[in-house]
């Protein structure tokens, strides 16, 4: 059984990781270039870029589901080789088992971990109950709506206290109000258990809601063109004119990359040869 | 309390009219079979050896019921089908899994797959008695031939069609070793295609026991009809006919209701 204090958030350094692979045709394709970044222990790190910038694909590697073809990435002093419960992940398409019920989702990391069957039950009551959802637990995933889906992976990630959350556009499927809601949930739940979280979005206006920093990515291939610190305090006001004054910004180096990727579909040119990047 | 237990009764009696309701079909379909049959022995008035009229069937229906010859002969066709069922079972959907899960078993198996499927099990049995003889190892090799390609190719199609991220999510969740993953996730994933082979598979063995039983045994329900036939006896191959049919939808609803319990897909 773990112990009872939560593990401290860790840090995450990511060491000139990159990858490239075959395509079907036997081109090999860039998808991201080497990467140097520093994370620190609860930081919340919102990754931004164009589609296709290979935003998923450094999720799954640092989630160890992928292996880099060239660099590393460490978990505070423990190198990613593969999937690890310590880090957990939220999908965008929810990825709950179908199978299980609610509560049966959330403890399902709880069992691979040993936690003695009462204790799970316990754990994941509470944890349903951080994310409104205790009334559903016997409930199965389909009966709920994509807002509720999402706040059960939430609940089931956070329930086996990892020390780094990836999140891959985990709001990215939810209407509009159902997402400004779990924004504010998610914050609420980063700022009472202070994970180190790493959240992949397309929204500039989420990234700089949520984000300690937001890493701006280019067109494919995907490397970082800035990174930018967000010194405002919680909860920020998208209608303030500081707000503003950072997404005009971000929406500035965006653009150039947007056309980027648009000339490459376009053209339908090889994305290395077509692109210049300076 | 009275009321309490009357509405109790009263709700006990229209589950109990509800679930008649939908075997009035059934009876239907019977009535209108007997009726046709009946009609078919007074304008016709076949010789008794060719068709026999449906009260004369019910008596030896009873006959063969009370004699324990019927029970006998049912009981040697469930036994052939269900064991060569389980066998197919037992090997088909291990490796129904190995070949879904691993692209390259797959690739080298499915032409075998692929050429041997569409022999009938039928185009079997004189091989089985050559190499079995027309004892119980040949019926169950060719049931075995019949209901393993339903089992392994519902396998092999539940275990590919399993959404990538509940794969993913169950590495990140804990799942570390094959083994794990696969009781965890792939397993209950699959489950109700699997089921779905099972259900299909019985229903082509127990199609084919008859068969087998027609060519070579002296037992079963399949005997009882060949038998029939050679001694002139259509109202044993009648009785064999009817049972076979009763026994068979008795069978579906068993896996129905089976499929209702496990299958996540359908609560």
């Amino acid at each position: 059984m773990k112990a009872v204090a939560p593990p401290a958030a860790k840090p995450l350094s990511l060491r000139g990781l990159a990858k490239r692979y075959a395509s079907a045709d036997g081109r090999i394709v860039e998808a991201l270039l080497p990467i140097d970044l520093d994370i620190a222990p609860g930081e919340f790190l919102v990754v931004v870029g164009p589609s296709g910038c290979g935003k998923s694909t450094l999720l799954n590697i640092l989630a160890g589901l992928t292996p880099p073809s060239a660099g590393e990435a460490w978990v505070g002093d423990v190198l990613v080789e593969g999937p690890d419960i310590d880090r957990g992940m939220v999908f965008q398409d929810y990825a709950l088992f179908p199978w299980l019920s609610v509560i049966g989702n959330v403890e399902f990391g709880l069992e691979r971990q040993g936690v003695p069957r009462r204790a799970r039950r316990e754990i994941a009551m509470r944890y349903l109950e951080i994310v409104g959802l205790a009334d559903f637990a016997g409930k199965r995933p389909r009966e709920l709506s994509g807002g509720m889906k999402q706040r059960v992976a939430i609940a089931r990630t956070f329930a086996t206290e990892p020390s780094i959350v990836f999140m891959d556009e985990p709001f990215g499927a939810l209407d509009a109000l159902s997402r400004r809601h779990l924004q504010h949930e998610l914050l609420r739940i980063w700022q009472q258990h202070r994970k180190t979280v790493v959240f992949i979005t397309h929204s500039v206006v989420e990234a700089i809601y949520l984000g300690d920093r937001i890493v701006l990515m280019t067109a494919r291939p995907g490397r970082i063109k800035t990174v930018i610190p967000i010194g405002l305090p919680h909860p920020r006001d998208p209608t303030s004119d500081e707000f503003s004054a950072i997404e005009r910004r971000i929406y500035a180096d965006l653009d150039e990359e947007l056309a980027k990727s648009f000339r490459m579909e376009v053209t339908e040119q090889s994305p290395i040869v077509g692109t210049r990047y300076s | 309390m009275t009321d309490g237990s009357a509405g109790c009764n009263r709700r006990l009696l229209m589950r109990l009219i509800s679930q008649l309701t939908k075997l009035l079909p059934y009876f239907y379909a019977g009535v209108g079979v007997v009726v046709l049959w009946q009609a078919v022995v007074w304008i016709a008035k076949p010789h008794v050896s060719l068709l026999p009229s449906p009260l004369m069937t019910v008596r030896t229906f009873v006959e063969l019921v009370a004699s324990g010859a019927l029970l006998s002969h049912v009981a040697h066709s469930v036994f052939r089908v269900v064991s060569a069922w389980s066998l197919a079972a037992l090997v088909a959907v291990p490796l129904g899994f190995a070949m879904g899960r691993w692209r390259r078993l797959e690739r080298a198996l499915d032409p075998v797959v692929e050429l041997f499927r569409p022999i009938s099990p039928l185009a079997w049995i004189p091989l089985a008695i050559l190499w079995f003889g027309i004892d119980e190892g040949g019926k169950i090799f060719v049931i075995f031939i019949g209901t393993f390609f339903p089992i392994l190719l519902n396998t092999i199609a539940g275990a590919k069609s399993i959404d990538p991220v509940l794969i993913h999510a169950g590495r990140i969740l804990g799942c570390a070793d094959n083994a794990s993953l696969f009781r965890k996730v792939v397993l209950p994933a699959s489950l109700p295609q699997v089921i779905v082979g099972l259900r299909i598979s019985f229903g082509t063995g127990w199609a084919a026991i008859i068969a087998a039983e027609l060519v070579a045994a002296r037992s079963g329900l399949g005997y009882l009809i060949s038998n029939g036939m050679e001694v002139l006896r259509s109202d044993f191959v009648l009785v064999g006919m009817v049972t076979i049919g009763v026994l068979g939808v008795l069978f579906d609803v068993v896996f129905r209701w089976l499929d209702r319990r496990c299958n996540w897909m359908r609560e």
